[in-house]
C-alpha cells in the first residue's frame, strides 16, 4: 500500500509538471489540482513550477522526517529532490534572464527602431529558453521517478 | 482513505487485546504479525495525510496562480525571489532530514 501510495505522490509530481493540458489529477481519492495550467503567461507558468515545487519540497521534507518511513522511500526521494532542484534553478536562471529582456524592452519603447528590434529580438530569445527550461524541468522529474521505481 | 485506515488501526489494537486468549505457541508468531500490520498502516496513514496536505497546498497556489492570470498582472522579482528562497530553505531542510535519516538507519 505504501509504495503504490508513493508511486501515485510522486506520478503526480510529474505529470504536474509534464502535463500542462490536465487541469487536475485524483490522488488517493483527493483531487489535486495543478496549478500550471492556470497560468496564462510565459512568467505566470515558470512562476505556477517554482511554487509547486516549492511545496513538493516541503512536504517531501515531511516524509524523509517521518521516522516510520523506510530509509529505501527516503532514499528514492532524495534522488528526485537531487535532481529536480537544480532543473528548478535553471528556470530561475531562464527566469531572470527573460525578466531583464522584458525590462529592457518596456524601456526601449521610447528609442530608435534599432534598439527596440534588438530588444524583442533578446526578449523573443529570452523567451524561448525559458519555455526550454520548464520544459526540461518536467522529464528530469520523471526520469528519477523511475529511478525511484527501481530502488523498489 | 484516512477513515479506512483508522478504522483498520482500531481493529488491529482491538485484536492485540486478544493476545493472551492465543495459544503460548502462536501468540509470539500473531503478535510479530500485528506489530508489521500496525507499522505498514501507521506509515500508509502518515502517507496519505501528507498527500491530502499537499493536495490541499496544490489548490492554494492555483488559486494564486488563477488570481494572478485573471488580473492580467506580471508576476514580481520580489515574488520570484521569495519562492526560490522557499526552494532554496526546503532543498536544505530536505536534506538535512534525508542525512539524519541516514545516520538512523545506519
Amino acid at each position: 500500500m505504501l509504495k503504490g501510495s508513493l508511486r501515485t505522490a510522486l506520478l503526480s509530481l510529474a505529470m504536474i509538471t509534464a502535463l500542462p493540458s490536465c487541469s487536475s489529477i485524483p490522488i488517493l481519492g483527493a483531487q489535486i489540482e495543478n496549478p500550471v495550467t492556470a497560468a496564462r503567461t510565459l512568467d505566470q507558468q515558470a512562476y505556477a513550477v517554482l511554487d509547486t515545487y516549492a511545496v513538493l519540497v516541503e512536504e517531501a521534507t515531511k516524509i524523509v522526517a517521518d521516522p516510520n518511513v523506510p530509509i529505501t522511500i527516503k532514499r528514492g526521494l532524495g534522488a528526485v529532490e537531487k535532481v529536480a532542484t537544480p532543473a528548478a534553478q535553471v528556470v530561475e536562471s531562464a527566469l531572470a534572464a527573460y525578466m531583464r529582456a522584458r525590462a529592457d524592452f518596456e524601456a526601449a519603447s521610447g528609442q530608435s527602431q534599432t534598439t527596440l528590434a534588438r530588444a524583442a529580438d533578446a526578449l523573443s530569445i529570452a523567451g524561448q529558453r525559458l519555455s526550454q527550461a520548464i520544459a526540461a524541468a518536467s522529464p528530469a522529474i520523471a526520469e528519477l521517478q523511475t529511478l525511484v521505481h527501481g530502488a523498489h | 482513505m484516512p477513515n479506512l485506515l483508522l478504522q483498520l488501526q482500531l481493529l488491529l489494537a482491538a485484536l492485540s487485546a486478544l493476545l493472551p486468549l492465543i495459544p503460548a505457541d502462536f501468540r509470539a508468531k500473531a503478535a510479530s504479525f500485528l506489530d508489521l500490520a500496525g507499522r505498514a498502516l501507521s506509515v500508509s496513514a502518515s502517507v496519505a495525510a501528507d498527500v491530502s496536505d499537499l493536495a490541499d497546498r496544490l489548490t492554494d497556489v492555483r488559486a494564486e496562480i488563477e488570481a494572478v492570470a485573471a488580473a492580467g498582472r506580471a508576476v514580481t522579482g520580489d515574488e520570484f525571489d521569495a519562492v526560490m528562497a522557499r526552494i532554496t530553505t526546503a532543498s536544505a531542510a530536505f536534506r538535512a532530514a534525508l542525512e539524519t535519516a541516514e545516520a538512523a538507519a545506519t
